[in-house]
């Protein structure tokens, strides 16, 4: 089934999303408003990486 | 694609997720390694390096940790957790104990992430139970110190349902509410689910399957959603499909049946669970064995669950290929038991889902029972009892010439039967205490 699914398309933007939220967070100055969003941005991709890139690798 | 929450990992072909398995393992092993004192002192007396698991029989090699190891760091810096804390305390965003049942509650450190991932397991059980997000669940759990039902929470708010806590109502009050908001799942232990129906048509005269609309009940807490004639009282008191789940605060919510109920699956996309033998230690690997779980969540980060001797008794079923497509591997009748409970009376290991299956499979019987095994002289003495329906009284002595034979079948041991009136057993909210063993500790 897995073939079904454009796996490295998906892992390669979650890679560009955590690219974009952590560049955020270095140009943030300290904003909480902004760190602590991007943290919680940051958890909702990491289960992206654990749902769909960790697997990319071994397909 | 409907069934599933994530298609790809949960029909991953058994050799790739097994790959998947041993990737994620060396990643938490390193990550615990370099950032937990704790585990790097076990890993470091027990002469295992990074880079020493490179083979699935390499895991082996890596020590257990057990509940009371845990519970010895605890209570120092990094305070309350102690040294199994892989984050610097400011990253810890959620705090949850262990119910204490075995010894001294066990702290749980939890970051956003980690809750995300808590909240991610929960969907896949969730889903994989037919829950969307056109559902309106009900959570008539007390909110507080315990996990519980808190990644449920978060789970289905995940799958886009709409959520009812029914946190400080009493059992009348959360049953109405679901009744006059038409809830169409909800989630409690066993012992609740049984409770409410009781109350529900005691007290309030209200038939939970013909008067409320509950189409979907996962239970968690108590291994009556694999007892089958627990689950059967179950669903026809609510007129609801009702389906297991397994987690616990240490490890995550890692096993669950989908709609299927042909046991329970563990998500091996997020955990490894191993089944060694009771005596051995030896691993088991084929269907039909008994034996001891141990388990490794594999992306929980900030306090660890690595190779955890849960003692949890559990057996691999032997059916390789569940109806739903899944190639996560199923357990046959879902926790049976912990290693600490199955107790040896008489000589003979009892386990006491046995007696609970029996009497829930009378209907003459209500739901509550209770077991108490004491010592008269040398032997050991197990008093069981149970409640007659009402009405039942005349029938007596056939109830109790079938108690006696299931008994004997089930568990090979004979009883000191105590027939009580309906109601007068002790009832309980969450999880229920009904094995009572009073012999004095050698």
């Amino acid at each position: 089934m897995a073939e079904e699914y454009k796996i490295g398309d998906m892992a390669e933007k979650i890679q560009l999303l955590k690219q974009t939220a952590t560049e955020l967070k270095r140009i943030s100055g300290g904003i909480q408003a902004v760190d602590r969003n991007v943290d919680r941005i940051l958890a909702s991709i990491k289960m992206l990486e654990i749902n769909i890139s960790d697997v990319a690798g071994i397909l | 694609m409907e069934q599933y929450w994530n298609p790809i990992l949960e029909t991953l072909p058994r050799e790739k997720l097994q790959r998947l398995q041993l990737k994620k393992f060396q990643n938490i092993f390193k990550w615990a390694y370099e950032h937990s004192k704790f585990y790097h002192k076990v890993y470091s007396e027990a002469g295992i390096e990074l880079g020493d698991i490179r083979t699935f029989d390499d895991i082996r090699k890596v020590p257990k940790v057990e509940k009371s190891m845990m519970r010895a760091i605890q209570g120092k810096d990094p305070y309350p957790y102690g040294d199994m804390l892989c984050v610097p305390l400011g990253e810890v965003t959620e705090y949850h104990q262990t119910s204490g049942t075995t010894g001294q509650p066990v702290y749980q450190a939890d970051t956003w992430q980690d809750w995300e991932w808590h909240a991610d397991a929960w969907a896949y059980v969730l889903y994989a139970q037919g829950y969307r997000a056109s559902d309106r669940v009900f959570l008539p759990f007390g909110y507080n110190i315990f996990i519980a039902f808190w990644g449920a929470h978060y789970g289905a708010e995940k799958l886009g349902c709409e959520v009812i806590p029914g946190g400080v109502l009493n059992t009348e009050a959360r049953i109405l509410r679901m009744q006059e908001l038409r809830a169409t799942a909800m989630m409690a232990t066993p012992t609740y689910i049984l409770g409410m129906a009781d109350v529900a048509r005691r007290k309030l005269g209200i038939d939970p399957a013909r008067d409320l609309q509950i189409r979907k009940i996962t239970v968690a807490g108590e291994p009556g959603g694999s007892i089958p004639t627990t689950k059967k009282r179950m669903e026809e008191a609510w007129g609801a499909k009702v389906y297991d789940h397994i987690g616990a605060t240490e490890i995550g919510d890692w096993g669950y049946e989908c709609i299927y109920q042909s046991g329970l699956h563990v998500n091996e996309a997020l955990f490894l669970v191993e089944i060694e033998d009771l005596d051995t230690g030896k691993l088991i690997t084929e269907p039909g064995r008994r034996g001891k779980m141990v388990i490794t969540a594999f992306d929980r980060m900030a306090q660890p669950c690595i190779r955890f001797d849960s003692k949890d008794i559990i057996e691999w079923s032997p059916i390789d290929k569940c109806e739903c497509g899944r190639t996560f591997r199923l357990l046959r009748g879902g926790v049976m038991g912990r290693a600490d409970d199955i107790t040896k009376v008489k000589g003979v290991l009892l386990a006491p889902t046995s007696i609970e299956e029996v009497v829930r499979s009378i209907p003459q019987l209500g739901d509550e029972y209770e077991v108490l095994v004491t010592k008269k002289g040398d032997l050991d003495d197990i008093t069981l009892k149970v409640e007659l329906m009402a009405g039942q009284e005349g029938n007596v002595d056939a109830i109790k010439n079938k108690l006696v034979d299931q008994l004997r079948v089930k568990t090979g041991l004979r009883y000191t039967l105590e027939f009580h009136e309906y109601g007068t057993l002790p009832r309980y909210d969450v999880k229920a205490k009904r094995f009572k063993d009073l012999r004095p500790k050698e």
